[in-house]
Order: structure tokens, then sequence, then C-alpha cells
């Protein structure tokens, strides 16, 4: 009785909302992937639709990396005419796989690079519209709580202070995190690039497997500082949460981009949106305290408040560094994979060494010793040992474990367990030799 | 007591069930984890990568971890479920259908808005820890490391032990429990020797499916934090881009097989101690009444029970009435502004949720009364498969099934050229196929209570299986069935990683996504929350609706049991 | 275990409206078989459940050996209960149900396999100590709780209805064993049952319940001859009932029965305004003769040959009587439809109220 209701109200039901499904497919329709936020989404939708009349903007939300498997799925009857996103590995990925399509920009007014980053592809696959910095979030009330001071620079961060307090997004999840970490291993080398990174995610109690966990974690206070893209931060702010922002001296400046799908149904309509962000009215939209991103075009920035952050004339934003796209891209599987399992999968080893000699050059700040400065700096010659050179990082053999080429060569899961044991045998001999140095430096 | 010759409508019947499973289930999982089994650049067949898997210490690490947690989260979640049980099902208890009620909620958690609740009050920093270290100096970890996935997942799953060890309490005749008072036995001692042996069944129903879900959950351990658990290892792995990780894949199949293997062992483990209704009427346990003394504790364990597992809806709350709230016991002020903003746009995943999860409850419940009718009460060859494949639907990540719907079906297309794969009907079956399990349980145990009298009586009067099925059987496994059909519907309302791969446009989407998209920046955590309150309510309410009208149901049937 | 007795005074009570148990009043002798007889809904079943404490009432008292026992919880009253269901318990083996009292009662180990193997020998079970239930019939598991219970050694034993489950030969076989279970024990034992012949054959005295109001106690044959009021004649053995009215005063009273037939009423009988007569099929006859007899003319509507005895169905004007003459060989029987005289005497003759 009470099945047969059920089920004949379902199927009413059914009938009703198939009718209503089946009318979709306006004319003028335009489909877009992407991984923003409502926030971004809302204000450039609106403009976009009162610029171009007749068109819709269809949003779809998925994360970058469900977007990008998805485009995979359903490339045999693409349905999709746009991605649109932060980290240009997934654009990377996609222009690898063919399912971008070429476009001539018409709209003018956009350099070439913004910082040291070029801003579109140089075969014209996508396109950046935006720009972000990264930079250091922090929460005033668990600072103040914590008793932490203010981080100004990277190196801060490495600090005893921060122990425990710190968050990041792992690179392998975060495209922009990923370029942050590549920033610093060009800038420094790979060796000391390599050293700097360990110090500092010695201090991390969390590595969040998707880029807004870790605003969301300083916004709610459970942890106290994090390394973020700044619209983050803005948004934050602007929404009221507790929490300040600083641009290290040593920025990177990380673009968003936009591409074309390939094959996609209404081609005309994606064109139009790509002209429309780059156009000076699209990149004004961007200055919107719910965006908060940093236009591409220089020119716009006139109508920018006073002290809007300005990456084409403020030396402070990555502009003297020089940036290697291309080595970046032959390296980013490694990068991720070492920083996966020499750091992520092996975080508890880690912060326990770390702490052990921060701990040992807390005592020998007071009462200094010979014998346990030199074990100490074994110990953080130890953490800081790589098991693969930049050299090795860029090979074809190292790349080709992870991109799933034809040659039979050695297995990711290898390369993988090679790693992994070699950081935890060192972090485990280093705090070892810290434990040592602990005894004479009393 | 099984019959003889199957006849030619089970056999049908049954192809059914198969042919559905296959297509929906064990193709489309197939197409994405048959990677784990081919060798890389040549795609010939290998076991390497579980080779690779074993020799890996990350992931024996993992392993260990996931039965670890699992294990943990069951004796916690029975800590739970236990006394609330006991309590309403024993005593004369006022408030005990509310409890029964409440006691279903945690099951009811919207995907990351929950999180962010329980953080935001069980944190670190959340308000119980900001409370006791100003007091008294010192912090709980709640919900660090292991140990927070192991409370957070007690906390949602215990429902199922709550439920299941609740139904077969009632169950119990009651004068077994009066030949053991009349020997001298009474108080814990009964309940030990006694009545807890005969609820067995339903206690190991309730914590093998309590065991299984965490196994596989790999929601709560990556909003955690917790990486080294298999779960979450399979999804880092399978949803990474640029890199064409097989382990991903290898680390499914090993989720498959665990899952399958465990809800092998409590099946064997519950064989023999086949409880069912031998006894007539039992009128279940006779209720006490509770002393002063007894009664004010009992209360205050119900309360302490119920605060800890209604905390995330409470902290749900909060945050979608709350302005700021950041490193303080509670919001620093609040507002009704974030309910404004998610009531005219939510009309329509409101739609679409009730849409899918009553079509995906009704799905369930009818497969699962005929694949339990087809174990129990026929003799088919092979019908055990469909058993167990329909409870693997259980270690299937969402993420894989819905790669696999549009691996499968992206290329079919309907008449007017969508694909069928992201026609939203594939929603509705991706959440069928993944709460299949809940159904079945509750409509086998329902069915194993039904003694096969009763339908030998209907069919020596001249009705055939199939009326017998429809005017006997079914009426009497009223219970199972809606308990069955509130298990899938509620949790396939609050369903997001299937969801996510499949829905195509937002007039599709339902409340969970919805929801997903307002969490990804600060100034939506608010409406998130709202919206998330929404789905709960809308659930809840749902929920009770089908309690009444079971109760009702009962009753016109006469005093039942 | 010296048996105990059990003395029941003035217990009232209801379940909101129904008045189950009215004023009930009983004494029972220590290593007595008493028998609780009367149809269903009579409040036998509640009257027990009361004495193992399942139930509460809501006035009188019930003392065991003296003792008053009204506030025991069940598990306090040592009195060991049969239930109707047997109510063995499914996941223990029947070593494990009959050892489960004594192991409550924290006998040490070798005391309760002594007292086990010993219960297990009275039933006749011992080869089946490690069986469980589901594997036993009904007659065995019947058994099995008999022997739960005698093994704690109880005050009284307590049996609900235990042959109702059971094939009538095995009735009648397991009836006697329960007797000599009993002698042997010299246990008090309350036996439920609402079926006559089973009271009457194996107990002691009987408590007649009808509607929660005991009707009568006595020993079987007493009741029988003696029955209080109709329901208790009716309900031991076959009563024949006829309408009448009393006539006369003194020695010439008459009962006077539909049709004109009036039966002389010995001197010394009281009989109540509104009596009944009430006589027994074999106390009929179909041969006429002897003084302070009457007799009646009838019909035979029935006849049902029993081996032993011949009963007739007699038609008497609109009533029926049931007449049993005992049968030798070579008798003739009387032939359905043919007309016969039916002869009473008031000595054989009872006069009781409803």
């Amino acid at each position: 009785m009470i099945i047969r209701r059920t089920l004949v109200i379902t199927l009413a039901t059914l009938a009703l909302s198939s009718t209503v499904a089946l009318s979709q497919a306006p004319s003028g329709k335009v489909t877009v992937v992407t991984s923003f936020a409502k926030d971004v989404t809302d204000p450039i939708k609106k403009a976009f639709e009162k610029a171009t009349p007749g068109v819709t903007l269809d949003v779809q939300n998925r994360n970058t990396n469900a977007g990008v498997k998805f485009l995979e799925e359903t490339r045999a009857n693409n349905q999709v005419d746009l991605f649109w996103a932060s980290a240009p590995d997934a654009f990377e990925v996609l222009k690898g796989k063919k399912l971008l399509q070429a476009y001539k920009v018409k709209a003018v007014g956009i350099p070439e690079k913004v910082g040291a980053y070029p801003i579109n592809d140089r075969d014209g696959f996508y396109f950046g519209f935006a720009a972000s910095g990264y930079g250091i979030m922090w929460n005033e009330r668990y600072a103040r709580a914590n008793r932490l001071p203010d981080p100004r620079e990277w190196q801060d961060l490495t600090k005893p202070v921060f122990h425990d307090h710190v968050s990041i997004a792992a690179p392998s999840r975060s495209g922009t995190t990923h370029l942050t970490i590549e920033a610093i291993l060009q800038g420094e080398g790979w060796e000391k690039g390599w050293r700097v990174v360990k110090e500092m995610a010695g201090n991390f109690r969390q590595i969040t497997e998707r880029s807004f966990g870790v605003p969301e974690a300083v916004n709610s206070g459970q942890v106290g500082v994090g390394i973020v893209i700044d619209f983050f931060a803005f948004s934050a702010q602007a929404s009221g949460f507790p929490v300040k922002f600083v641009y290290p001296s040593v920025t990177t400046i990380v673009p968003a981009n936009i591409g074309i799908v390939a094959s996609a149904p209404n081609r005309a309509g994606a064109e139009a949106f790509v002209e429309f962000l780059l156009s000076p009215t699209g990149q004004e939209v961007l200055l919107e305290p719910s965006i908060r991103r940093l236009p591409v075009n220089p020119a716009v920035y006139a109508k920018a408040p006073a002290d809007y952050p300005n990456p084409f004339t403020d030396a402070r934003l990555g502009s003297l560094l020089p940036f290697d796209a291309e080595l970046s891209e032959t390296r980013t599987a490694v990068v991720d994979t070492l920083f996966d399992q020499l750091i992520s999968f092996q975080l508890d080893a880690l912060k326990a060494a770390t702490k052990s000699i921060q701990d040992v050059e807390a005592a020998l700040a007071k009462k200094d010793n010979a014998a346990a400065r030199k074990l100490i700096a074994d110990a953080r010659d130890l953490i800081a040992a790589m098991p693969i050179d930049a050299a090795g990082a860029a090979a074809a053999e190292t790349r080709g474990a992870f991109t799933g080429a034809k040659e039979k060569g050695a297995r990711q899961a290898e390369f993988e367990q090679q790693w992994a044991s070699f950081a935890r045998e060192r972090y485990a001999q280093a705090k070892q030799k810290a434990d040592e140095a602990a005894k004479l430096a009393r | 007591m099984p019959r003889p010759a199957s006849t030619p409508g089970q056999i049908a019947l049954a192809a059914f069930i198969a042919i559905f499973l296959l297509a929906f289930l064990v193709v489309p999982v197939a197409t994405v984890i048959h990677v784990a089994f081919t060798e890389k650049g040549t795609g010939s067949f290998t076991l390497i990568n579980f080779a690779d898997f074993l020799r890996t210490e990350l992931f024996i690490r993992s392993f260990w971890n996931s039965v670890y947690v699992a294990s943990m989260a069951v004796v916690l979640a029975s800590a739970f479920a236990l006394p609330l049980a006991a309590l309403t099902t024993r005593f004369v208890f006022p408030g005990a259908a509310l409890i029964q009620t409440l006691g279903f909620l945690p099951l009811i958690m919207p995907p990351f808005v929950g999180a962010v609740a329980m953080q935001l009050l069980f944190g670190r920093n959340g308000s119980i820890n900001l409370l006791l270290d100003d007091g008294l100096g010192f912090k709980i970890p709640f919900m660090e490391g292991l140990n927070g996935v192991i409370f957070v997942q007690a906390v949602h799953y215990f429902p199922f032990i709550l439920i299941n060890l609740s139904a077969a309490l009632r169950n119990i005749d009651r004068a077994m429990e009066e030949a053991a008072q009349n020997l001298g036995s009474s108080g814990f001692r009964l309940f030990r020797r006694i009545v807890f042996p005969l609820a067995m069944p339903g206690y190991l129903a309730g914590a093998s499916l309590v065991f299984v879900k965490v196994f596989d959950d790999l929601a709560t351990p990556l909003l955690l934090n917790v990486k080294d658990m298999l779960a979450p290892q399979a999804y880092l792995r399978v949803t990474s881009i640029g890199i064409a990780d097989p382990m991903g894949y290898v680390i499914s199949v090993v989720l498959i097989v665990v899952s399958v293997g465990a809800m092998w062992l409590s099946a064997l483990a519950m064989k023999d101690r086949d409880y069912a209704t031998v006894q007539r009427g039992g009128g279940g346990l006779a209720r006490r009444k509770l002393r002063p003394g007894e009664s004010a504790l009992a209360y205050g364990v119900v309360l302490l029970i119920l605060f800890l597992v209604l905390a995330p809806h409470v902290g749900l709350l909060l945050l979608s009435f709350a302005t700021i709230w950041s490193f303080a016991p509670l919001p620093d002020a609040y507002t009704t502004a974030h309910y404004a903003r998610v009531l005219g746009e939510s009309s329509i995943y409101i739609k679409n949720t009730l849409i899918y999860a009553a079509l995906a409850g009704t799905i369930d419940v009818v497969f699962g009364v005929a694949i339990a009718y087809l174990v129990l009460r026929t003799r088919l060859v092979g019908r055990h498969v469909l058993d167990w494949a329909a409870m693997a639907a259980l270690a299937i990540p969402g993420l894989v099934l819905g790669i696999g719907y549009l691996r499968s079906y992206y290329a079919v297309q309907l008449p007017d050229g969508t694909p069928l794969a992201t026609f939203w009907i594939m929603i509705v079956v991706a959440l069928a196929i993944r709460r299949l399990p809940y159904a079945l349980r509750a409509c086998y145990a329902a069915l194993q209570q039904i003694s096969i009298a009763l339908e030998e009586a209907a069919e020596n009067l001249g009705a055939t299986r199939s009326r017998t099925l429809r005017r006997i059987v079914m009426p009497l496994m009223t219970g199972g069935i809606v308990a069955g059909f509130v298990t899938s519907f509620s949790t396939a309302a609050v369903e997001l990683s299937a969801t996510l791969m499949l829905v195509q446009s937002n007039a599709d989407a339902p409340l969970a996504y919805g929801l997903y998209v307002f969490m990804q920046s600060a100034a939506g955590r608010g409406p998130g929350a709202a919206l998330g309150v929404i789905a709960v309510a809308l659930v809840a309410i749902c929920t009770l609706a089908s309690h009444v009208l079971i109760e009702r149901s009962q009753r016109s049937k006469g005093a039942a049991s | 275990m010296t048996p105990a007795g059990i003395t029941i005074r003035g217990v009232n009570l209801s379940y909101g409206t129904n008045h189950v148990l009215k004023d009930v009043s009983l004494d029972i002798s220590p290593g007595e078989f008493f028998a609780f007889l009367g149809p269903s809904g009579c409040g036998k079943t509640t009257l027990l459940r009361l004495i193992a404490g399942f139930n509460q009432a809501d006035s009188g008292e019930i003392r065991i050996g003296g003792k008053d026992i009204s506030a025991l919880p069940p598990w306090q009253r040592d009195v060991g209960m049969v239930f109707q269901s047997y109510a063995l318990w499914p996941h223990m083996t029947v070593r494990r149900n009959v050892a489960f009292g004594l192991e409550e009662r924290r006998l040490p180990r070798a005391e309760i396999d002594r007292r086990v193997a010993a219960a297990l020998d009275l039933v006749g079970l011992a080869a089946l100590a490690e069986r469980r239930p589901s594997q036993l019939s009904g007659g065995q598991q019947q058994r099995v709780a008999v022997a739960r219970t005698v093994a704690i050694e109880p005050k009284l034993l307590l049996l609900d209805e235990p042959l109702s489950n059971l094939d009538a030969k095995l009735r009648v076989q397991v009836r006697r064993e329960l007797r000599e279970l009993q002698q042997r024990l010299r246990l008090t034992t309350i036996f439920v049952t609402h079926d006559q012949e089973e009271a009457n054959t194996i107990c002691d005295r009987i408590a007649v319940l009808n509607a929660g109001i005991v009707q009568q106690v006595g020993t079987p044959i007493d009741l029988y001859e003696r029955p209080a009021n109709l329901f208790v004649a009716s309900f031991l053995g076959t009563a024949n009932i006829l309408d009448g009215r009393v006539g006369g005063e003194g020695a010439a009273r008459v009962f006077e029965i539909a049709g004109g037939v009036r039966l002389p009423i010995p001197a010394d009988r009281q009989i109540a305004p509104g009596a009944k007569l009430m006589f027994r099929p074999q106390d009929a006859s179909l041969i006429a003769g002897g003084p302070d007899r009457i007799t009646l003319d009838g019909e035979v509507a029935h006849r049902e040959f029993l081996g032993a005895s011949v009963r007739y169905g007699i038609r008497i004007g609109t009533a029926e009587i049931a007449l049993e003459t005992p049968f030798h060989a070579g008798d003739a029987l009387r032939e359905i439809g043919r007309p016969v005289t039916v002869s009473l005497s008031a000595r054989t003759s009872q006069f009781l109220s409803p």
C-alpha cells in the first residue's frame, strides 16, 4: 500500500521532471567547467551576460583534478566549451592529451609576462586572464593566544616558534602551491631549495589535499599560519575573519587560466567569453572585493584603489626572479612525488626530528658545545639530503615512470618506495643525532 | 527452509538483477580498476602492481591503520549505541521514540560542512578545547590523527548499530528473559548471558556495516588531513592528474576484497545463530520501570551520548547563523542573512534531492526485497553471488563509480544527443547502487524473521508465489522495507562523491552539490552551513514521516506481535 | 529440600479496567501436586505468573513456606517455572541451559556438574547433553526445561500448560512422568491447564477458576461428585442440565421439569432459588423402575459406540441429554430415531446454580 503509493508518486514526479529536463539546451549557452568559487564566477557571469546579450553562461563547479578527469572521460561526446582554473599544470595535462584547442586572441593590451611568469601558453592553447601572488596568512587571535610573531618572509616559517603552527596545500594537489615550491627550487637551486622547503615542513601542522583547505583552517583558527594565494586571504578579510596577510619579498606570481576545450559545442560562445575576460571590461571585474585578483592588463590598474598590488610596477611581486617554465614542466611529477614521499607521508617523522634539532639549538644558544653543534649540523644535513639530484629529476627515464610511457623502465611504485625509505632512514638517523647532541648540550 | 525447484519466474528475476548489477556496478568498476592488473606501457596482464603494493611501506602502514581505525570505530560506536538501545528497549523510558529518531540523525551529515562544524566544536582550537584550556589548562585531542578519525566515524556511523541492535532486542521472546530471571539471573549478568547473545545477529549486522563503511570512507580522513589510510590513499592517487598511477586502482581492489571478506566473515559468524521467530508471539522484552537513582543515571548517560553524537548538527546550526566564528568557543555574532541568501536558490536543489533520493530509495528496496527473497526462499544456483555483488558496492568509492559510468556510458547517446552518462537518471542509479547494501541488509533481516509457514498457508489456499509475495510477505516485511528505504533515502540525500563526477549542470544538481560549491570560499561557509541544515531538516522530516506511517500501518494490522 | 506450602490471600489484579483476578485465596499444602484449571482467560496463568513474580498484584498477599514474597523480584523467589514455550536458550547447549540456574547461584563447578548430571539423568536426557535445543524434538525440549528447573532444587515447581505443545500419545506418557518426578522429589507443584483430564489424572487437588474467581477447590473426586456450581459440574466431566421449578413443600417437594414431569426431592436436600437439575450421563438409565425415580420420554438423536460403553444423545422436549450405559457383548443397541424412556433419581442428581 505504502509501496504502491510511493511508486505512483515517484513515477509522477519522474514524468513531470523529465519534461523539465528535456526542455534544456537553448541556443547561446556556453558551458564552462571551473574550479573557481561562486564568489568569483557569479560577478563575471553577470557582467558577461550583460555585455553579450543572448548568451548564457552555465557554470559547472568541480575541483581541478575532477574537472580534468571529467574532460578526459567525456571526450567522445564533449559537451563542455571552456576549462577555467588556476593552475597551469592542469592545462598542460589537458594540452598534452589534446583536449584543448588553439585560439588566436584578438584582445590587446596584455603583455607577455607578469612578473617572471609567461601569461599565455606559447602555443596558444590556454591564456592567463588574472594573476595572484602567494604569501603568508595568519589568524590574529590564534597568534595572540600562542604568542607568535607576525611572519614576514618564507625563512621566518623555519623558526622554532612556528613549530606545529603552519599549514600548506600539497603541491601534488594544488598547482599554484606547486609553482611556489618550484619557484623556491629555481631561486635557491635544487639542493638548497629542498633544504629550505624541508625546514619549513618541519614546522607544518598539516598538509591539506585541496588549496582551500589551508585558508579554511586559518579562518577557523584551527591552524595559525597558512601558505596561501593572496585572494584567499583578501576574501577572508572581506568576510570579516580576523586574519592578516603579507607578501614575502620573494613572491611567486601565479596566473589563472582559461582554455577552450577541443570540439566545443559552442565555439563562438566560448571565444566570446575568452575575449570578454581579456577585455578591459572583463579585466575590471577582477577588481571587485569578492574576487580580488590581479588583472593581466596593466592599464586596468588605473581604475584600482590606491594600495592595490600591481605586479607590473611593484618590485616586491616576484619580478626579480627568472622562472623557467619549461624546466618546471619537465619535472612536475617528480617534484610532486618527492614532496609527497619525503614530506607529506613522513610528516610525523620529519616533525619529530626537526623538533629535537630545534630544542637542542635553543639549548646551545644558552650554552655552546662544539661537538653538539657538529652533530646538529649533521642532523640537518641528513634531513636535507635528497635521493635524486636535479639532473636525475629532469631525466627522461624518471619522468617516464610517472607518465605511463611505453618504455619499460622503473615503475612509479619503485621510485616512491625508494624515496620513502630514503627519507625515513635519514629522518630517524637525524633524530638520533639530535638526541645525542641533546645529552651533550645539557 | 528453502523450497524445491526454481520457477522460471525466479530465474528471470535473478537474471534481471544480475544484468542490473553487471551493467551498473561490475562493468563500470571493471573499466576503472582493470588498470590495477595491467602492466604500464604494454597493457598486458600482470600482478606486479600488487607486489609493489605489498612492498610499499606507506601502503602497508595505511592498511593496518585502516584496520585499526575501522575496528576501534566499531568499539566506540558500540559504546554509544548499546546504552541507548538497552535503555529504550528494556526499560520504561519516556522519550524512547525521540531518542531512536535523534539517534538516526548522525547518519545524515552533509559532506564538508559537517567536518568543519566538528572541527569548530572538537578541534584542537575548537569550542570545547578552548574552554578546557582556559579553565583547566589542558586539551583533549578529540580530532587528532587516527583517534580523530575514529571519533568522527563512530559518531557518524553508530546509528547502524543502534538501529539493528534495537530491532534485535525488540524481537527477543520475553519468555527467554523470564526463564533466566526465574532461575536467579538479573541485571547485567542477565543482559550479558542471555539477552545480548540472543541479539547478536542484529548487533553483528550493524557492526559489520560500520566496519566496512569506516574502512572504505575517504572523506573523513581527508578532511582531518589523515592520509595514511587506504581509502584516502586510493582517492589521492585516482584523482591525481598528469601521472598514470595504477596504485590507486590497486588499492581500490584491496578495499573491495577486504570489504567483501568482512561481510562474508560476519555472515559466517551469524550462520548458526538463526534465532529468528521460532518463538510464538514473544511480545518483546518486558520493560522495567527505573528507580529514581537509576533514572538519573540513565538520563545522564543518554544526554551525554546524544550531546556527543548530535554535536556536529549543533555546530552546523550555529555555523549557519554565525557571522564570524574563529578561534572562539562560540560565534562572534549571529545573523539570518545566510538563510536569506540560500533560500532563494535552493528550491531547485531541494526538488532534485527529493527526487533523486526517493527514486534511489525505491530502487533499493525493490532490489533489496528481490535479492533477499531469492537468497532466503529459493534454491537458485548462484543466488549468493547476487548478494555479495550487491554488498560489494559498499567498498566502491563514489568517485570510482562515477568515472566508471562516464567511461562506460558517455558514448551512449539519448535521442536528443545528450550523453546517457550525464542524464540525471544516472545520478539516481549511482546513488541507488551505492546504497543497495543498506536496503538489502534491512530487507534480509526482515524476511528472516518471517516464518515460512505463513507463506505456505497462503499457497495452500490458492495464492501463487508472486501473489503470496505481494499480499503476505511484503506487508509483513514493511518494517524492514521502510527501514531500508529510510536509510537509503537519507544517505543518498547528502551524497557527493559520485554526484560530483556525474552532475552536468546546475539544473540537475542536488543539495550536496550546492553545498560543495558554497564551501569553496570563505564567504560561503555560512550559506553552505544553512544549506546543510536544510538538507538535514528535510531528511529528518521524511524519516519521521515514514516512521509515523509505519507505526500507523502496524497498528492497523492489529496488535502486532 | 523440604517442600513448602503456599498461602494466597485476597489477591486482586487488574489490567486497566480488566479485573483479571478477583479476591483469590488458596492454600496449597507442602508436597502437593496442585492444578489451576479453567478455560482460557480465566486468570490461571496470571495467577501462576504472580507467584513467579512476573506480575504484581494490586492487593492481597502470597506466602511461600510462611514467608511473604510479594516484594521479592523473580530472581530471588527460588521458584522454578517451566514455560509453555519451554524458553530454552538457543545459543546454549542442553548442558549449559540446565547449568544456568546453578551458575547464577555461584555454586562450585564440581557441584554444578554433579547436579546437572543428576537432573539430566532424572529426565533421561544424559546422552543429549551437548546438543542444541534446535536439534531436539518437542518432548525432549520440554524435558530439558524441566531438568533446568529441578536442578536448582526450588521451593516449588510451576508448570505453565506443559503438555499443550505435545501430541496426544506423548501427553499421556509425559504427564505420568511428571507425576512420578514430583513424587520422587516431593516438590510442591502447581500445574496450570485447561484440560480437565490432565488435572484429574495426576493432581492431588484442583482449583477451578472462571473469570478470575476461584469456583471451587478440592480433590478430583470432590469436584466431580460434589461440584459447587454448574460451571464446575460442566467443566469436570459431562453434565446434563435441565431447567425447572421447585414446587410443593416439606417432604412433598418436587422439581417440576418442562412437560409436567415431577422429580421428588429428598427432604434433606437444600435447593437454592434458580437452581437447575444436573445429573451425569451414567446416572441416567434406560431401565425404568425404582422408588424416587422418574421417567422421561424422549427420542434417540445420536449414538456413539465407545467399546466399553455406549453413549446416547436423547432428545427430551427441547433439551438433549447424554446418557451412557456400559456395554457387554451381545447387548442390543437402541436405534436412532426410536422413542426411549429415561429414568432419573434425585439421589444421584444435584441441584446447582450457575
